[in-house]
């Protein structure tokens, strides 16, 4: 069988290929070759050696050189990887919550089931512009403005989290039943009292299950904005990795990071399975009990 | 008698103005009264009541209805509750028209709509419910949600669209006393839309048969 009788057999070989061939085009324009990977093999090689074994005297010892003041007398809650941790938990936590409070009116701005067509569009344009630029953007722009620290960080993060749970909040605003806000409608209620009486808490299950992710995915990042100066254990790695090149202990902080994000997931994964069915993966009645409305302590 | 509370005059309803599903639709509605709209499905009768609740244009025509904030009841089709949300906070919902706007915005109603609210509910039979999340209740339960909701409204005109939807006999019966009971005790102008015509002739006043794009009146 010759390739041709091939290619008539299986035309998907040709799809298959002409992306083969694409890529070591794409590679050769950019430089990348085998030459470079065996030279980063070998950089790798030293690299390893450095870090290995990890130092974790970067959550036992009192660091003296923390961004922000540290008043704990305990040596091992001022370290560098303890400190820096909380500090960005509290960086994301700061930063989901005025996300939140922001993101929310926002998206109910932007849902086109709840607002005349003009100011859904001019909502999602403005929402669309806040996840034009990456968190890690908003933080170099912001250490520019306020300096290095964790204001830096929680602008930055706060601007992006508006502008990524506001769309996801408005996509789960227009997919509540049209049912419950059409007989809001016939009523004669105002668009606010619909939104927020009728299609907040008809979507609030989907919306407290975006903020948990939210903070979740604040955490992680939180720990990258630091490399550009804005607060959290990611500046103590970016010094560990740049300006004292203690690769030990850049690996210690990394576990450090990892072991927290697992935590912090499985923590947010079943507080979300509270709010979700098992079975059906269908919202649970939840929110009520968190957030009171009025009728249930009242009638 | 009285000024009828919806008049329908020469309307054509529908999506597009070059097929209309409904033509020449005249009808008139007093205080009291309930009709009764039958007909097979996706013949456009829960597009009429759309139509008169205000929610679609009418393509032609004049639909004199009240303007009133909370003067319409609107029951859709699959009830329109707030499946997250309890027995006592959807019934409450109908409160919302009447509250004073600082009662809203802070989600503090005054002791008499929380009482009007406490009242519906016992009597549509649910004072046991009240905490009860509506994905919790049963089709029959869910629909006297919807009746109490209305119940705390009190609308002017009240449209229910296929609210008896599959129920036993027996639940059924038990809803159309309690649609009857709003009608005739609180003076509210029904206008009901059902596919089971035995079932509608034996409580409405009047029944509207629609047939194509016609709708003619039917002795009961």
């Amino acid at each position: 069988m010759n390739i041709l009788q091939l290619l008539k057999k299986r035309p998907s070989l040709i799809v298959y290929s002409g992306i083969a061939i694409l890529a070591v085009l794409i590679s050769n324009k950019l430089g990348i070759t085998i030459d470079n990977l065996g030279q980063a093999w070998g950089n790798a090689g030293i690299l390893w050696s450095e870090m290995f074994p990890p130092d974790f005297s970067v959550v036992t010892e009192r660091a003296s050189w923390t961004q922000t003041e540290c008043t704990w007398s305990a040596d091992w809650a001022c370290s560098a990887g303890i400190h820096g941790l909380l500090e960005t938990i509290e960086i994301a936590f700061l930063a989901t919550l005025f996300g939140m409070l922001l993101s929310l009116p926002l998206s109910m701005m932007a849902a086109h089931n709840l607002s005349p067509i003009w100011l859904s569009t001019i909502t999602r344009n403005v929402l669309a512009g806040l996840r034009v630029l990456p968190s890690l953007v908003w933080a170099l722009i912001f250490v520019i403005m306020f300096g290095p620290g964790p204001l830096a960080g929680v602008l930055a993060m706060t601007l992006y989290t508006v502008g990524y749970l506001g769309k996801l909040q408005y996509e789960a605003l227009e997919g509540v039943s049209r049912h419950p806000l059409e007989a809001a409608r016939a009523m004669g209620l105002p668009r606010w009292q619909i939104a927020r009486y009728f299609a907040l808490p008809e979507a609030s299950n989907a919306i407290l299950s975006q903020i948990l992710f939210m903070f979740e995915y604040n955490i992680r990042h939180g720990s990258v904005i630091g490399l550009v100066g804005a607060g959290g254990i990611g500046w103590y790695l970016n010094n560990y990795l740049g300006v004292f090149s203690r690769y030990d202990r850049a690996l210690a902080l990394i576990i450090v990071i990892y072991v927290a994000v697992v935590i912090i997931d499985q923590i947010s994964l079943s507080i979300r399975h509270r709010f979700m069915d098992s079975e059906t993966h269908a919202p649970r009645a939840r929110w009520r009990e968190i957030i009171p409305f009025f009728p249930q302590r009242e009638v | 008698m009285e000024r009828p509370v919806l008049t329908v005059r020469d309307a054509s309803v529908g999506f597009e103005r070059d097929s209309p599903l409904l033509i020449d639709v005249n009808l008139d509605l007093h205080p009291g009264e309930i009709i009764g709209v039958i007909g097979r499905s996706g013949i456009g009768k829960s597009t009429l009541l759309r139509t008169v609740a205000g929610l679609i244009a009418p393509i032609s025509g004049k639909i004199t209805a009240p303007t009133g904030r909370g003067e319409i009841g609107y029951i859709p089709q699959r009830l329109g509750l707030i499946n997250y949300q309890t027995v006592g906070y959807n019934v409450m919902m109908g409160a919302l028209p009447r509250a004073p706007l600082w009662q809203t915005l802070f989600s503090l109603p005054g002791i008499e709509l929380r009482e009007s609210a406490r009242d519906a509910i016992d009597s549509v039979g649910l004072s046991d419910k009240v905490l009860d999340s509506i994905s919790q209740l049963s089709g029959g339960q869910q629909q006297r949600v919807a009746i109490a909701r209305s119940m705390v409204q009190q609308p002017t005109l009240l449209l229910a669209d296929e609210c008896l939807g599959e129920l036993d006999s027996e639940t059924a019966k038990e809803i159309i006393e309690l649609i009857q009971k709003l009608a005739k005790e609180d003076n509210i102008a029904i206008m009901i839309v059902d596919h089971n015509p035995v079932r509608v002739a034996t409580f409405c006043d009047r029944v509207l048969h629609v047939k194509g794009t016609r709708i003619e009146e039917v002795d009961v």
